[in-house]
This record gives structure tokens, sequence and C-alpha cells, in this order.
């Protein structure tokens, strides 16, 4: 019995894949070599892979009230991490793909 | 006198069965307890006192508080007189406030972390016992850990503002809680700024850490294991449970400890750390790693960020 699968689009890098209804996005993009989502805890705790879901609908576990509000929630912001698709997905990343570069500099060692 | 060890670490989680299945099934530590709040408590099979870790449900992931347990009651008098005396407010705490112990203090360090300093906690014992004891026990679960070994705790660095909450919080554990400094990371154009320090009071490396970042919170809590095969084993455990890995099995050049990074269903980072480091007493001369060097001081054989090691964290 083969899951079903969507397509999952990141619209900053126009990347694309195929995520099962049983997979988490941010899995299926780590898997399959993707990178336009930061990726971070895999628990729904760190708050790094915030996107907006600009098209679709999925399934939400449970993630950080530090790094998603009810509101945002409700809005269709979400961590990568907690969502499953249930249909074809088109993801905008909250902070833009700026927020990846910007991270990687550091002055002083660790910040 | 004074303080004895790392005591327990009381953990936010999102989803409880989620996290139970995490903290007995991969890691094997033992659920000894839950309370009406909904908190699980669970020890390693090593460890003799009731509990190491307190699990409490939540909507965010993240430390609560951290304890250490001192060898005296009176112990409490005196570092909560020195807590108060360098200007932190405590809070003294009543038998089984803090559950299943006796009383305790309770204070914020510099950073902001609220720790717990108790002298009793109720005793259950070891899996082995302590009459002509088996090395190990069976029906371990797991990765098969022995005992909650140490946290690292993210401080806010910003030089620039004049804040460093790593160099504060290290001064306060020196000169009120009589911890020693094994081993610092100095960066900065004149190397003079304290980014990160390792702490102890047992003769290991290391019973706590700071490292600095943007903003405070919990890095990692780390359960010991014997050695490196152990290690290996436990990462295979990982594996086949599809626990996201955060470093595989590498060398720290800090502590020199080897090491898996790996994250719980909430996000918490966990440490399985094995290896005793190397001897660590009082007089020891302190190590320090520069700028330059500070990643092979993390992660030895790359030298290199592995991981999300900076950028994230609970």
């Amino acid at each position: 019995m083969f899951e079903r699968s969507h397509t999952v689009t990141i619209t900053d890098t126009g990347e694309s894949f195929r995520c099962g209804e049983g997979t988490v996005v941010l899995k299926a993009m780590v898997t399959l070599g993707y990178r336009g989502v930061t990726s971070g805890c895999h628990g729904g705790g760190c708050g790094v892979c915030k996107v907006r879901v600009v098209e679709g609908s999925y399934d939400a576990a449970a993630m950080s009230r530090a790094h998603v509000s009810e509101a945002e929630e409700r809005d269709r912001v979400v961590l990568a991490c907690r969502i499953r698709p249930r249909s074809d997905l088109r993801l905008s990343v909250v902070g833009g793909i700026g927020k990846v570069i910007a991270r990687q500099q550091k002055k002083f060692g660790f910040v | 006198m004074g303080v004895m060890r790392i005591g327990h670490i009381n953990i936010r989680v999102l989803d409880m069965d989620a996290a139970l299945a995490h903290y007995e099934g991969v890691l094997g530590l033992t659920r000894t307890a839950k309370d009406d709040a909904g908190n699980v408590y669970l020890k390693g099979w090593d460890e003799w006192d009731k509990y190491s870790v307190i699990l409490t449900p939540a909507d965010k992931a993240g430390m609560i508080n951290i304890a250490y347990k001192v060898e005296k009651d009176a112990d409490l008098d005196v570092l909560g007189t020195r807590i108060r005396d360098y200007g932190i407010t405590v809070d003294d705490l009543p038998e089984g406030a803090v559950a299943f112990c006796g009383r305790a203090i309770r204070f914020n360090l510099p950073s902001g972390h609220e720790m717990v300093l108790y002298a009793q906690k109720e005793m259950v014992g070891k899996a082995v016992g302590v009459t002509n004891p088996e090395p190990w026990p069976d029906g371990l679960k797991g990765a098969g850990v022995h005992w909650l070994d140490h946290a690292l705790l993210m401080c806010e660095l910003d030089p620039e503002k004049g804040i460093n909450k790593v160099a504060e919080n290290t001064k306060f554990m020196r000169e009120c809680l009589d911890f020693y400094l094994s081993e610092q990371v100095m960066v900065g154009p004149d190397g003079d700024i304290q980014a990160a320090t390792w702490m102890f009071r047992t003769s290991t490396p290391h019973d706590i850490a700071f490292v600095g970042g943007p903003v405070m919170g919990l890095h990692h809590l780390a359960f010991y294991l014997d050695d490196w095969s152990a290690v290996l084993k436990a990462a295979d455990v990982m594996a086949k449970r599809q626990v996201k890995v955060d470093v595989t099995p590498q060398r720290h050049g800090i502590t020199r400890g080897s090491t898996i990074y790996f994250f719980d269903p909430s996000g918490n980072r966990n440490e399985t750390f094995a290896g005793l480091g190397y001897l660590a007493q009082p007089d020891m001369p302190v190590i320090t790693w520069n700028e330059e060097n500070l990643w092979r001081g993390i992660f030895y054989h790359t030298g290199e960020e592995a991981g999300k090691f900076t950028t994230v964290y609970t």
C-alpha cells in the first residue's frame, strides 16, 4: 500500500519535492537534499523552520508557542517540522531566505 | 561540603507520550513517579535518588530549572547567605516543594536560568542493588544511559553592548557555589571575551557549561555512557527509532568526551556523553581555547561547526 503524496514548493527558492501524507514536510525536504527552509530540532521546539503556507491544506502537530502564536497558527504560519500535507503545498519562509545567510556571520566566536 | 553533583533537570515537553517514548525507549530511563499536574519523573539505572529528569507538559520547549544536590543540609544556609550577599534574591522552599526532596533554595543565575539547591531526595537505589551487584541490569531499553551527567546553558552574549552572561555566571558559580573552571573559550580582537566555560564540582571536567548566544536558553542535557562502543550503539538506537540526530558520534576537544547530539520529540537537545574525559581537580590549571581553535574544541575531528550547534536550541 503506497501512501498518498503531494508536491511541496518553497516559493523563495523554487525548490519542489514530493512529501507523503504521513511525513512531515521538513523531514521530506532534508531527506531529499533540499535546503530552502532552515532545518533545526525537528521537534517543534526551536522555531527556525518557520514558514507561511501560502496554498494548500495540512495537518499540524503541537509546536512551541514561544515561536508560533495561536494567531499566527490560525493565519497559516507554522513550523515546517510539524506539518503533514493533505494537498499540494506552497510555502514561503518567514523572515525570508536572507535569514539563513545572516545567521552564519559571527564576530565573536559563537555570536 | 557544598555542591556534590547535578541532581535533576526539569524540561518542558509538547507531547508527553512522545517524550516518554524517547526518554524511556531511546535513552533507557525508568519512570519513577507521576504527579497530579502531569509531571513525570525518571531516573537512570545507575542513579540511586528518585529521579534526575522531570518532564512537564507545556506549550513550548526548554528548561524550567536545573537542580544541584549539596552534601549537608547546613550547606543550604551557607550557600543561601552567600548568594544573597552577592545581591541575588533567594527563595526558601519548604520540604516537599521540590518533589520528593527536603527543603531547598531557589534563585536565578545572572543569565536568568533558574537554579535549585537541595540536600535530600528520596532514595530508591540503583537497578543492580548494593549487595554483590552485577555490572549492569537486565532489561535495559535503548541506549541504557547511566545517569544525568551535565547540562549546557546558553547565556546572552553581546560584547558590543557590554553583555556577557557567560562571564557573569562563571564568576557567580566560582564565588558563591565553589565551582571550579576546567576550560574556557576566549574570543574577540584581544582574546579577552570569555565566550564559553566548563565548570565542575565532581572529578569530571564539567557538571555545568555556559556558552554565549543571542538569547538565553537550554543548549542540551547530557547523559552518561561508559565508552565509545556504547556511544556507537546509542547512535544505532537513534537511527532505528528515527530520532533527529544533530551531530553523529564525535570527540570533543574540550572535556575529551565522545558524544552524540540529538533532539527529543519537543526539540530539546540531548547528548550522550561517554568517558571520564580526564581527572578534574580544584588545583588543575585552566585550559583555554582561542577563537581560531574553538571549533576544534567543540568538534575535534573536523574543527568546524557541525549540525546546528550555535543556531538551534530551546
